[in-house]
């Protein structure tokens, strides 16, 4: 067994379940999750090139990241589409409520997926991963202040995609209903 | 030109960061990745050479030596010059029989890693463009199944407005004939009835009615 290999295994014992937490809230769908965590494992064995690596844990997770956005982005095409629903018509747990959730939840997903990536991590950390900003400093090699800088910018240019989208949404609405 | 705001971006995130997977499936989860560590290393470890080239280079370069320090010793123990030709041709003889079972496995085994790669690939290209196709006809369904009950639906009450339409017909008939049997039981008495009411109601416009009790 090689020493990179004994290092993997450590870090799937260590934090297997946060990687594993991690790819499931990104892609919303535990099977996939699954698929994602075997694939970023075979990839960190077979990643040539990158040496001795200091902190296994922060490569793993940009790795699984970046995994989760590709996923995301090559099944962008293929989802069914719920038509231009911007706003909650309805707070409560009925079938059509549970739908609307979860569409807003993969506009938001697929919103973080258009972030840079750094602004993408650290709003990761700290908002899905629930980290504190001391902890995702430390993490990062920065300071706490800039971590706080970079999450308030994420935050801001999330709105912006966001409100984008929704904007181009309702546009594509009143052009769908005046076309009828 | 946003329409959100911060405390709903918050909101969204707080949910998302709430997602938690099951227990079972996480250990499922360690314990496939797990496997597949374990199993890529064997892979990698195991019969396929790390380079083909170099590998073959290192045999070349052996069998040479070998070859070259034979003839060497040979050249100085024996007192006559050894045959070009012959030379040549025991040469040749020999890297193609040192060569070539090494040369036919390296290729086997680069082939069989090719293979895999490419079943690999081909696999998730499948399992991906079944799940379109699958999805593509349920939305197809879907469609079709709404248009056969709209369709059914109308002819319904297409069938109902008939039977209505028909039900009024057959009334009016029904009241035309009344009419019509009323009209021929009761007709020349309703004529007579009328014409007395009508000379009566004369009669009291032109004066005092007669004293009926003298007769």
């Amino acid at each position: 067994m090689s020493s990179r290999q004994k290092e993997l295994l450590e870090l799937l014992d260590k934090s297997g379940a946060d990687l594993y937490a991690l790819l499931t809230r990104l892609t919303l769908r535990e099977d996939v999750a699954e698929e994602l965590m075997q694939e970023l494992f075979i990839k960190l064995n077979n990643s040539r090139g990158i040496g001795n690596v200091a902190n296994w844990k922060a490569y793993a997770r940009r790795s699984a990241i970046n995994l989760a956005f590709d996923w995301r982005r090559s099944q962008k095409q293929t989802v069914l589409r719920l038509g231009q629903v911007a706003e909650p018509v309805s707070n409560d747990d009925s079938p059509l409520g549970k739908l609307i959730h979860s569409e807003e939840m993969r506009k938001t997903l697929d919103a973080v997926g258009k972030l840079k990536k750094a602004s993408r991590e650290v709003l990761i950390m700290r908002y899905l991963q629930q980290e504190s900003y001391d902890n995702i400093a430390e993490q990062l090699g920065k300071t706490s202040h800039q971590v706080r800088a970079l999450c308030s910018r994420a935050i801001r240019n999330l709105r912006d995609v966001l409100g984008s989208n929704e904007h181009k949404s309702s546009k594509k609405e009143i052009h769908n209903v005046s076309n009828k | 030109m946003s329409q959100i705001n911060e405390n709903q971006i918050h909101d969204r995130l707080k949910h998302l960061s709430q997602v938690e997977p099951t227990k079972e499936s996480a250990d499922r989860a360690i314990q496939k990745g797990r496997d597949a560590l374990i199993a890529d290393e064997g892979r990698r470890v195991g019969p396929a050479p790390p380079s083909l080239i170099g590998r073959l280079m290192k045999l070349a370069a052996a069998a040479v030596l070998m070859i070259g320090a034979g003839f060497i010793g040979a050249h100085l123990s024996t007192p006559e010059p050894l045959d070009v030709h012959e030379l040549h041709a025991a040469l040749e003889s020999s890297i193609k029989s040192s060569l070539e079972p090494v040369i036919r496995q390296e290729l086997l085994s680069e082939m069989d890693d090719r293979w895999q790669l490419a079943l690999e690939a081909s696999n998730a290209k499948i399992k991906d463009e079944l799940s379109r196709q699958v999805r593509r006809d349920l939305t197809e369904f879907a469609a079709q199944t709404l248009a056969a009950s709209g369709t059914r639906t109308e002819q319904r009450l297409m069938e109902l407005i008939r039977l209505i339409e028909a039900a009024r017909i057959q009334d009016r008939r029904r009241m035309a004939a009344a009419f019509d049997y009323i009209e021929s039981r009761f007709g020349n008495g309703l004529v007579t009835l009328a014409a007395r009411t009508d000379e009566l109601l004369g009669a009291e416009r032109a004066g005092p009615a007669p004293d009926m009790s003298a007769n």
